[in-house]
């Protein structure tokens, strides 16, 4: 069964690979988002030490978003989805899956190229910590919250705008902690307390959120 | 009432966008036994099968196997089954070999012994490593197919099986149909192409349009 698990983990990391536009575009978006805001702000270092990690937030939001939206168009034009339930493994397992792949692929990245960022913007190295372990914690709920959304909106069209209307609401706790981390790093004070707070809201959205994709994508396909 | 029937479908009824698209279905299947669906395009044979997966839930009527309601025991019941309908259900950015083992992991069933006999039969052996994508139509419903033969279980439900496949395929396909009804294996299938088997196994249903 675990040899199995993995075997899906794997196929899973290869089809994303192999779809490079899935995970490059979002990255790309990223990248220029954030570029925009000294634009449409002021180049003033003390200014951008101070706004930079909101902005690259708002910006990892908005790319997990942008990813997360096709996650199971693919997947329900070529009735793979079907031949998941038909398989011995539950569903909630290969979803879990299935979304660590996802994380992997299309969130990763982003992290690995937030402290670059935060250096072009002279953001002082322990700030740029502190906000990566921030996006560490905070994407897979950012993942697992999407993913919901998309479950939910399955069989629309036009999915994309209610996507963000229905999921970023819900996202807010994770802005909230996520900036705040980089908050007290800047202000020296310990980031332990919200760091947890964000480990609490991942460990919850990991625990609890695969089972009500898999139910929400079993009942979509009720059509 | 047959106490032996294994797949039972009790006044089924199908409701699409507001318009009755059948009602009153009623059919037994013993094992041996396969259903032949045929009808005009519209007439809802492909409905009928979902309803039959469990994947959609009946307006009216049960589907009974082995005198269980389906939607109660729908997991156990699912891995009684092979479903194969239009969307042919590989992915189409896996190769052939990718695929197939997928669908082995998937069914918790390590790699076959006999893949490469079925994918020499199904003409299969030299695309081992091509993307699905890059296969063509029938090719791509011959590889669809070849999880039926690799993974054996009790319960086929075919979504016109017969469509893009070429007439050496098609014979080979039936034949290897009729082998899993003698094998006690049961299918259910539609089609617009006539399936000549003895007329004792095949059941046939015809829809019209209403």
């Amino acid at each position: 069964m675990l040899r199995a698990v993995w075997f899906v983990f794997y196929t899973e990391i290869i089809l994303l690979l192999r779809r490079s536009h899935e995970w490059l575009y979002p990255l790309g978006f990223f990248v220029i988002v954030i570029s925009l805001f000294p634009l449409a702000f002021t180049p003033d270092p003390v200014f951008l030490q101070k706004y930079v990690p909101g902005c690259i937030w708002i910006a990892a939001l908005l790319a997990s978003l942008l990813s997360i939206e096709n996650v199971f168009v693919t997947d329900t034009e070529d009735g793979h989805l079907e031949q998941w339930l038909f398989g011995e493994i539950p569903l909630t397992i290969l979803m879990l899956a299935k979304l660590c792949a996802q994380w992997l692929i299309t969130q990763l990245p982003l992290i690995i190229l937030t402290p670059i960022l935060g250096a072009l913007f002279h953001l002082p190295w322990s700030s740029s910590v502190a906000l990566c372990l921030g996006l560490l914690l905070g994407t897979p709920i950012l993942i697992l919250t999407g993913s919901l959304g998309v479950a939910l909106t399955l069989g629309l069209r036009q999915q994309g705008v209610l996507l963000g209307l229905l999921v970023l609401p819900l996202l807010t706790p994770v802005l909230i902690f996520g900036v705040n981390i980089v908050q007290q790093a800047q202000a020296g004070l310990s980031i332990t307390a919200p760091l947890a707070f964000l480990a609490g809201l991942s460990t919850m959205a990991l625990t609890l959120l695969p089972w009500a994709i898999a139910a929400t994508v079993r009942v979509s396909m009720d059509d | 009432m047959d106490s032996f029937s294994q797949l039972q479908a009790n006044n089924l009824g199908c409701i699409r966008q507001q318009k009755p698209l059948f009602a009153n279905i009623s059919f037994q299947l013993h094992s041996g036994e396969m259903l032949l669906i045929q009808g005009p395009n519209g007439s809802g044979k492909s409905s009928l099968l979902r309803l039959l997966t469990g994947l959609s839930t009946p307006f009216e009527g049960e589907i009974l196997w082995y005198h269980e309601d389906i939607q109660k025991h729908l997991s156990a019941y699912w891995n009684n089954l092979h479903y194969i309908g239009h969307t042919n259900g590989i992915k189409p950015g896996l190769t052939v070999h990718e695929n197939l083992k997928l669908a082995g992991h998937l069914r918790l069933t390590a790699s076959p012994g006999n893949l490469s006999t079925i994918l020499t039969q199904l003409q299969l052996h030299n695309h081992q490593q091509t993307l699905a994508r890059f296969l063509s139509a029938g090719q791509k419903r011959r590889l669809a197919l070849a999880k039926l033969f690799l993974f054996p279980r009790p319960l086929w439900i075919l979504d016109e099986p017969l469509t893009a496949l070429d007439a050496n395929t098609q014979t080979f396909f039936l034949s290897c149909l009729e082998e899993h009804l003698h094998n006690s294996g049961i299918a259910v299938v539609s089609s617009h192409h006539p399936i000549h088997f003895n007329k004792a196994i095949v059941k046939s249903l015809r829809l019209e349009l209403c």
